[in-house]
């Protein structure tokens, strides 16, 4: 094949020149554009706009300088919806207080995330915002920022064990699943009969699991089957399951499912059996294709507990400046959830999230991680 | 790792001059074919350095000699697994399976440690045999039962992706994980065995000079051995190879055996980098060493696969994706500039080079 492309080559070689070297202009042309794009990636989608909040306090040091504080958040992946709107969140609250921040995305990569550390320690930044990642991986480059005199907030790993000195924040599973078990003991009697979708092995969902065992055991609940499992297509996965558990043990009057994608699973199993009108479904997240499963006729999922991840993002911030300011107490932040029922979903016809955060303004968490100086982002 | 990259073009031409094949195409340049051949021959470099010199202006941060070392530690795997398949595609093959081979490194090392509770050293030396063993069943594919290397190679890639994952149950491998027998996993990744990657030689990070002694050995033996002569000989006309008394099979399969190794090497510098046995590791690596080895071809403007063009155009990738990483440049445009440099470097070595590339990779299949 390349011996008779190479006598034509030589014929047309000139002319293959010059359009090799428009091509190559334009390429750099091209690469040269892009490059002008600004430094906080002004490519990105315009994402969920903020509302900012008015700052009434004299600003602490270090934000008192003309300088402005620099952080860098890196993160294990910011793509999806999650992570976009988690990002989101926090850009907007650093814009809010003036913080420069550098985003290191390392696409789910662990590797990559580790020389993102190294370079952002590097980097001659004031703090250090670490979204997810392995332990194994991040711990001892955590404590390298420590040591490096700068102050690291994590986000969602488990590092308490191995870098206490780290500022640990999360979602607070324990609160998300007694505010949606408090709405299921409202609902379901003492003494009957429930089912149970669950993995354990995942640290947020154990979390969830402990305050399970104990709401089940004070109401006396009868736990007819307990199955769950984590695959690549956990909604589908677990529909299959719960249809069989179900099949077994058609009375159950409440199932608790949570975390949305189990929870999504258990609804389309309740319903292939046609038990909606029977079996009530408490799931713990919301999305706005969660908002169409719940809304919908019949759907047998009552209400779900969850937070805003534009929110979240946001506070984290909030506590990296805290920690700045030396103004933070404790090494350990949570961030509360909040209940959603399919009530008022149907009441107020909310379709979508941002329907939702404007009908539930305790999502964006104002409280959380405040101080009077510091201008809080809602969305 | 900035002086060998001037030594390089010299050092690898002098090579290229003991080469027969090299003369037939030498002719009296006029002007303007010296401007090109100029072009050709550092215009790749003249890339590097102007992409480093805009990032370091544009970024504070860029210049610190930290995120120097950090972007050639980023680089470092990447230009290890390149010089692996720079080697293959020396013989005139190309092996996909490097990426795999990475990712079952991560995962026998971390058994290794973890399951069996072996020191660091061992872990290093099942996970070196394991890559050499993948080498020499793909070099048994190829070479004895002619199977072209591509086809080979993507069906061994597979293999390994699921075979790795059998005895750890598709999970990645932590210390203190709960075994299938309920026990909780004995070891952990020792220190030995972490300081592959986090170590540092004075202020040089030890993955670096890793890489750094794997390219002078690579170059070394390419350029300097008898063998490595004949490798390119193989590569550039099997036939002849033969027909001169080359045993052919024998330099295709050491190709492929070196591969495994450094594909294994490449493995060994992320497990210690992850610290546990992520079964995720090492997807990615497979397209970034074939393209650095490709862009590698181009860069000194030798077209050929060579030892010293890999590491460069793994060093470029680095501070293209730190660059760009730095300067808040999303992620998903990292991908498209990758490419574009993919590009650039192919018209180097396919258009604007007077000399007929010798690495078609169409030519393989």
């Amino acid at each position: 094949m390349s011996k008779s492309s190479t006598s034509t080559h030589l014929t047309r070689g000139r002319a293959t020149v010059r359009a090799g070297a428009a091509l190559l202009g334009s390429a750099l042309l091209l690469a040269g554009c892009s490059q002008d794009l600004g430094p906080t990636g002004s490519a990105a989608p315009p994402p969920e706009t903020a509302t900012v909040g008015e700052a009434t306090g004299q600003k602490p040091a270090p934000f008192d300088g003309a300088e402005p504080v620099k952080i860098a958040l890196v993160q294990n992946s910011g793509a999806g919806d999650y992570f976009q709107q988690w990002t989101n969140g926090a850009r907007q609250q650093a814009e809010a207080l003036g913080i420069e921040i550098q985003v290191y995305d390392a696409q789910a990569d662990n590797a990559r995330q580790a020389t993102d550390m190294q370079t952002a320690i590097g980097s001659g930044v004031d703090a250090i915002i670490v979204d997810h990642g392995q332990s194994d991986t991040m711990c001892p480059l955590i404590n390298d920022g420590l040591d490096a005199g700068l102050p690291v907030v994590i986000y969602d790993v488990e590092i308490t064990a191995c870098a206490p000195k780290a500022v640990e924040t999360a979602q607070d599973d324990a609160s998300l699943a007694s505010l949606i078990l408090d709405k299921m003991t409202e609902d379901i009697a003492p003494g009957s009969p429930v089912g149970y979708v669950n993995v354990l092995g995942i640290a947020p969902l154990d979390r969830r699991n402990a305050v399970w065992d104990e709401v089940r055991a004070k109401n006396t609940w009868d736990q007819k089957f307990f199955v769950g499992e984590f695959t690549n297509s956990v909604a589908t996965d677990n529909a299959q399951l719960v249809d069989a558990a179900l099949k077994a043990n058609p009375g159950v009057a409440g199932i608790f499912a949570p975390y949305d994608e189990l929870t999504k699973g258990t609804v389309s199993a309740v319903q292939q059996n046609n038990l909606q009108s029977q079996v009530k479904v408490y799931g713990v997240d919301i999305s706005t294709a969660d908002i169409e499963v719940m809304t919908a006729e019949g759907s047998p999922w009552v209400a779900t507990a969850t937070t805003d991840p534009n929110a979240i993002g946001a506070a984290v911030v909030r506590v990296t400046a805290l920690e700045l300011a030396e103004q933070l107490d404790s090494r350990e932040v949570v961030f509360p959830g909040t209940l959603v029922t399919q009530e008022l979903l149907k009441q107020n016809s909310i379709q979508n999230l941002d329907q939702l955060r404007a009908e539930l303004p305790e999502l964006n968490m104002t409280e959380v991680a405040t101080a009077d100086w510091i201008p809080v982002v809602s969305f | 790792m900035a002086v060998p990259e001037v030594k390089g073009p010299q050092v690898d031409g002098d090579g290229a001059k003991a080469d027969p094949a090299e003369k037939v195409t030498a002719t009296a340049p006029s002007p303007r074919t010296g401007v090109r051949e100029l072009a050709v021959r550092y215009g790749f470099i003249a890339i590097t350095v102007v992409l480093f010199v805009y990032f370091a202006v544009a970024e504070e941060s860029f210049r610190q000699p930290s995120t120097l070392f950090s972007m050639l530690k980023f680089a470092s795997v990447v230009a290890v697994v390149g010089l692996g398949v720079t080697l293959t595609m020396v013989v005139g093959g190309l092996d996909l399976s490097v990426g795999s081979v990475a990712g079952m490194s991560v995962t026998i090392s971390a058994m290794a440690m973890v399951f069996y509770a072996q020191v660091g050293g061992v872990a290093i030396a099942v996970v070196l045999l394991a890559g050499a063993l993948v080498g020499a069943v793909n070099a048994l594919l190829i070479v004895v039962l002619r199977i072209p290397d591509l086809l080979a190679t993507l069906a061994s890639m597979f293999v390994i992706m699921g075979l790795k994952l059998v005895p750890v149950d598709g999970q990645s491998v932590s210390s203190g994980m709960v075994l299938r027998d309920g026990s909780v996993a004995p070891g952990k990744f020792t220190p030995d065995f972490l300081a592959i990657d986090r170590a540092f030689i004075g202020p040089v990070p030890l993955p670096v000079v890793i890489v750094g002694l794997l390219a002078v050995g690579t170059w070394f033996f390419l350029t300097r051995t008898r063998w490595g002569r004949l490798m390119y000989a193989v590569g550039a006309n099997p036939e002849a190879a033969r027909l001169a008394g080359v045993r052919v099979g024998r330099y295709r399969a050491l190709a492929y055996v070196l591969s495994g190794v450094f594909a294994s090497i490449g493995g060994l510098i992320l497990s210690s980098r992850i610290g546990q046995g992520d079964i995720s590791a090492g997807n990615s690596l497979l397209l970034d060493a074939v393209a650095v080895a490709l862009v590698g071809t181009s860069v000194l403007g030798l077209g050929r696969p060579n030892a010293w063009g890999t590491i460069l155009g793994a060093v470029l990738i680095g501070i293209l994706i730190t660059g760009l990483t730095i300067t808040g440049f999303p992620y998903y445009g990292q991908d498209i500039v990758k490419g574009i440099v993919l590009l650039l470097a192919l018209l180097f070595s396919f258009t604007l080079s007077r000399r007929r590339s010798r690495y078609a990779p169409a030519a393989v299949i």
